[in-house]
């Protein structure tokens, strides 16, 4: 299920991290939401999910969940999340306890979009599409989360 | 979570379907963009005029890793990206950059400078290349006269670009 490497992530950004993308991403979502409805946001998660992590996408079709973990590992660091990882048996499971994405936003923004949450449970939907894998992602209470990969069954 | 790192890969997916809706989905979404960073920016610009507007993008450029060249004069500010980590982003992506990517940056930064009085100048260059020139004058005269000089000249909500439109492309009937 996990498969170690050494090699960086196929997005691996380092230097400075802009928070305050994370108020523009809220303000998109309702944007599209209002103007074109939630489907066609979910369309456009499906595309970042499918698209842009490819890479994430195909390692999860081969088999291998180690690179969607590593890239947890990665950018939930570097955002400064309080987070954990556990691999147990035939699960991974990611526990945010504080999302800084969320926490942020709702500082600089007057309101957390009530579909904020979708970019995760949708991309992770998207990555896991014709994988061994399916990914449930839970919200346990404002900016805070689970998300479980699991096998499909 | 999409990653603040990655923000700007969603964003090309925004863009590529507001594109298929037509350019008035597109502008009307850098108006709702504009809006949002009048919260942060309008008020330090109105105050600081110039100068504020020197320091938001050095914050920018540190935050945001930019190569870039900030010049604040008595006249205008001029910015200089050499290194533009937003397209670059766009570019090194498994996904298809948006043709018009670029145009999003006067597209917000335009509305907030009608706003305040400010002419702004922006000149993307070409917009395969992750490089532009960012001028903004207090004198409309002589935003008029550095329009001249500009290679791609970009429009925003309420100006237009130095591009032809796909209406002048069309062949004209006698």
């Amino acid at each position: 299920m996990i498969k170690q490497d050494d090699k960086p992530l196929r997005y691996n950004e380092v230097g400075n991290v802009h928070m305050d993308f994370h108020g523009a991403a809220n303000t998109t979502i309702d944007f599209i939401i209002e103007n074109y409805g939630v489907e066609i946001m979910d369309e456009i998660f499906t595309r970042v999910g499918q698209d842009v992590y490819a890479d994430i996408r195909g390692h999860l079709i081969a088999g291998n969940a180690g690179e969607l973990v590593k890239h947890w590992r990665h950018f939930f660091t570097r955002e400064g999340s309080d987070y954990q990882i556990e691999i147990v048996d035939d699960e991974v499971v990611l526990t945010v306890k504080h999302c800084t994405a969320y926490h942020h936003v709702k500082k600089i923004a007057p309101q957390v979009s009530d579909h904020f949450c979708d970019q995760t449970i949708k991309t992770n939907n998207a990555m896991a599409d014709g994988s061994p894998f399916e990914i449930k992602t839970e919200i346990i209470a404002p900016g805070a989360c689970r998300q479980i990969i699991g096998r499909r069954k | 979570m999409i990653p603040s790192d990655h923000f700007t890969k969603f964003y090309n997916e925004v863009f590529k379907f507001l594109e298929t809706q037509g350019d008035d989905a597109l502008q009307a979404y850098w108006l709702e963009i504009s809006r949002n960073q009048e919260r942060h920016t309008l008020e330090p610009f109105r105050e600081y005029g110039l100068e504020g507007m020197r320091d938001y993008w050095e914050h920018i450029r540190i935050e945001e890793n930019c190569d870039l060249d900030l010049e604040l004069h008595e006249d205008r500010l001029e910015l200089r990206m050499n290194a533009c980590p937003s397209l670059g982003k766009v570019m090194d992506n498994d996904a298809e950059p948006m043709a018009r990517y670029c145009d999003h940056c006067a597209g917000w930064i335009g509305p907030i400078m009608d706003k305040l009085g400010y002419s702004l100048v922006y000149d993307v260059i070409d917009r395969q290349k992750p490089q532009c020139v960012m001028q903004v004058f207090k004198d409309p005269d002589q935003a008029l006269e550095a329009e001249k000089n500009a290679k791609l000249l970009m429009g925003w909500p309420g100006k237009a670009s130095n591009e032809p439109t796909p209406d002048d492309l069309k062949v004209k009937k006698s």
